[in-house]
């Protein structure tokens, strides 16, 4: 199996153009393997001629598709420990100390992939704050991600990926070679289609919103929408939780940078926003 | 109750890719399903584990020696050059059929448990056990056979 | 840091010593739960042991147990790394006293996640 250089670069570039990640020459077996399930679905033999009918005739869906087969990658479950310590030790008792009355939390986990982010931060809160009724708009702009994400189902690998063994044996059951989320964990989260630079999702307004890894892949004045959108449905005094070389200093200064151990939250400041 | 219809060979494909994907090569995409016509092992060695519930099952991976020595050096981060030993060869070998065992073993609706794993130049014998399944999987383009018995 | 692999096979504990080493970790191996508790009582002390349940002479699970009921140990940390995957036989470890499961087969990533979990090393902020 030797894949034509005419169809790695023509797949790389789509790629880079589409999502802003690099395939490197020598990951012809990754465009390979990734491809071949789309290959056979479209009926052809092999990745080389499913990719010669997508440069002879652009299809949109389908480069959308193989895009996603090739950028969909594994994601930890309390993936970087410190946001969600930082959650459970400092944001959560905050907005409790704040909102004495308040009994609900609402959050919008956007960029969520699979899931793993969604059902964490709910696992996580039932430890530490049980009193709490957690409600969680997930999104992401992949259907594909969001499906498997609602059938809440993980193979070994991804069950090994940072989730403590105690939630796993809590939480989970196992159903053949995978593992499922329980349906009281699930019941927590709603998952749903969205384009962060469209209109916000319905579930707001959010409490806290965790926003990682997503607008490192942007330009500044992207970042700036991106961030007056997620302003627009977060309540005064709200929280933002970024990816690690994330922040929100010299993009929007609607946002107060918040040390809390090693890392650092962002607060939506409740003069500006009121 | 018996082993049949408790493994299909889909179950047993994606076990063996999710094994070598994180064990062997660091990525997936290595272990294929084998697509190009049939495939013969000409000098084959075996690894298998046996699999004791109320019934007893076995696991049996059987490949090209030579394919088994890339297999431990790949498992060992040893270079092509290298000579792989006999102790090395047959320690990986045997733990790769020690782990596709135990993740066939937790599908079981029952407690199983697992013997240490075996691996030889000459197949176990398996007068009066039948099989249940067989896959043909391709790694690296060289086959690697597996097949699951009922003792 | 120092770590514990105990594995009865050498390929196994070969590629979990590798993937400490990387992190930062000093290892040592044992063949069974008994070489372990001969290495500890001789006076080693590890911050980590990972350890594989189905061995000769001393299981795992044994390891475990053994381990658990001696104060001067309690600073180890203990991770099963094991073929074992059923939901009871995790339920069984923890209950025993490890503090971590890890199912065999695992990448270097998932190593590294656990032991962020564990606070074993400082959490990485990944891009």
């Amino acid at each position: 199996m030797t894949l034509a250089t005419e169809t790695f670069t023509f797949v790389a570039d789509l790629v880079r153009k589409r999502s802003a990640i690099q395939l490197e020459p020598g990951k012809e077996y990754l465009v390979e393997s990734r491809l071949l399930p789309l290959a056979r679905h479209a009926g052809m033999t092999g990745v080389d001629e499913y990719v010669r009918g997508l440069r002879a005739v652009p299809r949109p869906v389908e480069y959308e598709k193989v895009v996603e087969a090739l950028t969909t990658n594994e994601t930890s479950w309390f993936r970087d420990a410190s946001p969600f310590k930082a959650l459970t030790d400092h944001v959560v008792p905050e907005l409790i100390r704040e909102r004495p009355v308040t009994r609900q939390l609402r959050l919008w986990s956007a960029a969520c992939s699979t899931g793993q982010e969604a059902y964490s931060i709910i696992m996580a809160l039932r430890d530490s704050a049980p009193e709490l009724s957690v409600q969680i708009t997930a999104t992401d702009l992949s259907e594909q991600v969001l499906a498997r994400a609602r059938a809440g189902r993980y193979s070994q690998l991804e069950i090994n990926r940072g989730l403590p063994a105690k939630m796993l044996v809590e939480h989970f059951t196992r159903v053949g070679i995978e593992w499922e989320v329980s349906q009281q964990i699930r019941r927590g989260v709603t998952f749903s289609r969205h384009n962060l630079l469209h209109a916000p999702p319905a579930g707001g307004p959010f409490d806290i919103v965790f926003l990682r890894n997503v607008l490192i892949y942007f330009d500044l004045a992207t970042k700036q929408e991106v961030l007056r959108r997620v302003q627009s449905v977060v309540r005064p005094g709200g929280f933002l939780l970024l990816g690690g070389a994330e922040t929100t200093i010299g993009v929007d200064d609607a946002w107060e940078r918040v040390p809390v151990g090693r890392s650092s939250v962002y607060r939506l400041n409740a003069r500006r926003a009121a | 109750m018996s082993a049949i219809g408790i493994f299909d060979s889909v179950q047993l494909t994606a076990i063996a890719e999710e094994v070598f994907a994180a064990m062997v090569d660091g990525e997936p995409g290595l272990l294929l399903p084998w697509w190009d016509g049939p495939a013969t092992v000409t000098d084959p060695l075996h690894a298998w584990v046996d699999l004791h519930a109320s019934y007893t099952g076995r696991v049996l991976l059987t490949t090209d020696a030579a394919t088994a020595d890339d297999l431990a050096r790949a498992l060992l981060g040893m270079d092509a050059a290298e000579v792989v030993s006999e102790a090395d060869l047959v320690d990986a070998f045997g733990e790769v059929a020690n782990v596709v065992g135990g993740n066939l073993k937790a599908l079981l609706p029952e407690q199983g448990k697992l013997t240490m794993p075996l691996v030889s130049r000459q197949p176990p014998s398996h007068e009066g056990a039948f099989q249940l399944d067989e896959v043909l999987l391709a790694w690296r383009g060289r086959p690697l056979v597996i097949s699951v018995w009922n003792l | 840091m120092k770590a514990l692999v105990v594995d009865d096979s050498r390929t196994m504990r070969r590629i979990v010593a590798r993937i400490l080493q990387d992190l930062g970790y000093e290892t040592d191996e044992a063949g069974d739960g008994q070489q372990a508790i001969d290495l500890l009582e001789a006076g080693e002390v590890y911050d980590l042991a990972c350890i594989d349940w189905n061995m000769p002479v001393m299981d795992g699970l044994e390891f475990v147990m053994a381990a658990r009921a001696r104060t001067d140990w309690r600073a180890m940390t203990l991770m099963m790394v094991t073929t074992e995957a059923e939901h009871g036989q995790i339920v069984r470890a923890l209950a025993a006293g490890a503090h971590e499961y890890m199912i065999k087969p695992f990448t270097p990533d998932a190593i590294r996640d656990k032991l962020e979990l564990l606070g074993l090393i400082p959490a990485e902020e990944t891009v």
